[in-house]
């Protein structure tokens, strides 16, 4: 059982995630109007598409960085979990938890660490997107890493601090 | 070594059915798994999964991916607001003279709302939530409200431009670039928009084949009073607006005036805005869609993410060129390769989704068959028509066990399936109809297809099997930096 401490600060890291994930949850809205804009851009100005559509990439990258975080923190991922849903709460509490985190974290470890070097050579490059030399691909790239970052915290929080079992969850989401 | 990475799908199922933790979660950790063992049985090298940051970043500059959120945010804007049983209620008026008013209206609604809802599960929800209980009120049966439901949800997948569609269009696409460079075949590579085209009249014959059956079953039953109630002026002319942008926009993407990033977009900030205007989106429920969009667009994502670097250990360890081998051995009766294709494709979708079909096992299978079946559209539309029957397949099939589970009241399995059967049946017929008489897929495509099957030798389908194989092996191995900046 990890310490009070511990569980403290793993509850605050959780908190802050979900706090995030709210501000983040935004950036749909930009996203959806720079891809409606590229239209008229494209067809009646004739200028100003691909900026649009770059800056709409990085803002897709960074609003599903944070998405996959978020679906994780409400239950909604996609779950066969017809047989499952049989089993007591306790257990399926416990199976979330520890099978979660061993499932996720070899994966996020290894890509926050195999990643780094290219996004950090990304970073200081402030690398442009290249078909266009548009700025902004280095947030694409970051966006990758964050995404395993966000996974590999939201894996330890769980561990440290459980989460609400499904059932008493946000309403689920699914994946098909 | 290579059938290891069949044995990758045995664990990942188990996982799947007996701990009940997300798909991607259990797609991960076998990757994990076999990835170790690999490694330490020195199957392949470490430097393999050096990719795998590389093909994260693939998937975040996706360019069709980018209509994901926005799939997702009208599937939520749809869901939070009223329109979807405004709509119900004005088509369930235009069907009543019909017994089968309250259906008829909800295949139609489905039809027309499905497409634009991003995922079989959104619509699911979606439907479930507005018609649902319309249905039940209207005196349907629970067991025919739930079939009724899952099929119109299911539309999106054979009805354009569903997101499914537009990604197996592209998984298509690379797959025939793949077979026609090794084939050197005289044909075009195919394209998204032949997809839709191909899928065009199947999607319409299932829509109409459904609404058909629930006629036929409703023959002789009177139209109770409630369906010939006026509506409001205000209620039919909202609901003929929506429902004749909506049209437009899906017409428009379908004929390639619009590309479908545009058309979600246009269709999110529209409904949005006419929302907005009659007052019908204060903060608190904007909220709601907002976490609606977001946790859906995560967990479509986290499923591609699984299926990402699940395949790449599973190409790692070779088996890519043994699935090859296997379809090679049929490449002299291309019906019986595209038969063991699509039964292939049939069982992997009780448990996978049409997104991780589209990501993991499409690239594996249909490169070695369109080697030996030339019109990839047709292949494409049968594979979609069989995924959408996997969705309805009793008794684990994703729409039938989750349409199921969201009513209020739920029905017997075997009454489900049952309610079901004519409708699967008709499925299947249309199937083997299409396999049999591929012009079916080809009437809205402007150019003459070529003929659906080539078939080459045994000597020369060994050494192209060969090649898809290498072909394969050099897209595992890791980009090195000077080529990672290009993956756009």
């Amino acid at each position: 059982m990890p310490s009070p401490v511990i569980r403290r600060l793993a509850s605050r890291l959780n908190a802050g995630l979900d706090h995030l994930s709210a501000a983040c949850s935004l950036l749909v809205l930009p996203l959806a109007l720079l891809l409606f804009a590229q239209w008229p851009l494209r067809d009646v100005v004739g200028a100003g598409s691909r900026p649009a559509n770059d800056m709409a990439q990085w803002l897709f990258a960074l609003y599903v960085a944070i998405a996959l975080r978020s679906a994780t923190r409400r239950h909604g991922h996609f779950a066969a979990d017809t047989l499952a849903a049989g089993y007591t709460p306790r257990l399926r509490a416990m199976i979330e938890r520890f099978g979660h985190a061993l499932a996720v974290l070899p994966f996020a470890l290894f890509v926050a660490v195999a990643g780094a070097p290219m996004v950090w050579q990304s970073l200081r490059s402030l690398e442009s997107f290249p078909d266009t030399s548009n700025p902004g691909y280095f947030i694409v790239k970051f966006a990758a890493w964050l995404l395993a970052l966000l996974m590999a915290a939201q894996a330890v929080v769980g561990l440290l601090v459980p989460l609400a079992p499904p059932g008493q969850a946000a309403e689920r989401g699914d994946g098909s | 070594m290579s059938s290891l990475g069949l044995w990758m799908f045995a664990p990942a199922l188990l996982l799947m059915v007996l701990t009940g933790l997300p798909v991607y979660a259990v797609l991960l950790a076998v990757a994990a798994l076999f990835a170790a063992a690999g490694m330490l049985l020195g199957a392949f090298d470490v430097s393999l999964l050096g990719a795998l940051p590389a093909r994260l970043v693939g998937l975040l500059e996706h360019d069709l991916l980018q209509a994901l959120p926005l799939y997702a945010l009208s599937g939520a804007l749809l869901n939070r607001l009223p329109l979807v049983l405004l709509l119900h209620r004005v088509a369930e008026r235009a069907f009543s003279r019909s017994g089968a008013a309250s259906e008829l209206s909800a295949l139609a609604v489905g039809g027309l709302l499905a497409p634009m809802n991003g995922s079989v599960g959104a619509s699911l929800h979606t439907l479930s939530r507005s018609v649902a209980p319309a249905l039940l009120q209207s005196g349907v049966s629970a067991d025919r409200t739930a079939a009724t439901v899952a099929v119109a949800s299911t539309l999106g997948v054979v009805i354009p431009p569903s997101l499914v569609l537009l990604l197996l269009g592209d998984a298509m696409m690379r797959a025939h670039t793949e077979a026609v460079n090794l084939t050197q075949a005289a044909v075009r590579i195919v394209n998204t928009q032949d997809v839709m085209r191909a899928v065009l009249l199947p999607g319409a014959l299932v829509l109409l084949m459904a609404m058909a059956l629930a006629a036929w079953r409703a023959r002789g039953v009177t139209p109770g009073p409630s369906m010939r109630r006026t509506l409001p002026r205000s209620h039919v002319f909202t609901a003929l607006g929506v429902a004749t942008v909506t049209a437009a926009l899906l017409v428009g993407v379908a004929l390639g005036h619009l590309l479908a990033v545009e058309a979600a977009a246009a269709g999110c900030v529209l409904l949005a805005l006419t929302a907005t205007l009659r007052g019908q989106l204060p903060w608190s429920r904007w909220r709601l869609v907002l976490r609606d969009a977001m946790n859906l667009t995560g967990a479509l994502l986290a499923l591609l993410v699984g299926a990402t670097a699940f395949s790449l250990v599973l190409r790692a360890f070779d088996t890519d060129a043994l699935i090859a081998h296997t379809l090679q051995s049929l490449s002299d009766r291309p019906v019986l390769l595209v038969g063991v294709v699509l039964a292939g494709l049939l069982l992997c979708s009780f448990v996978l989704d049409a997104f991780e079909m589209t990501f993991l096992v499409i690239p594996l299978v249909m490169p070695p068959a369109l080697m030996a079946v030339n019109d990839a559209a047709w292949l494409a539309a049968l594979t979609l028509l069989v995924l959408q029957l996997g969705y309805l397949l009793p008794p684990f099939g994703y729409a039938l066990v989750l349409s199921r589970a969201l009513l209020p009241v739920q029905p017997g399995l075997r009454a489900l399936a049952r309610a079901l059967r004519p409708q699967l049946l008709a499925q299947a017929l249309l199937i083997a109809a299409v396999l049999a008489f591929p012009q079916i897929t080809q009437w809205a495509r402007p150019t003459e297809a070529p003929p659906p099957v080539t078939q080459h030798d045994a000597a020369e389908a060994e050494r192209l099997m060969q090649d898809t194989v290498d072909a394969q092996r050099r897209n595992a191995e890791p980009p090195n930096d000077a080529a990672s900046p290009a993956l756009r």
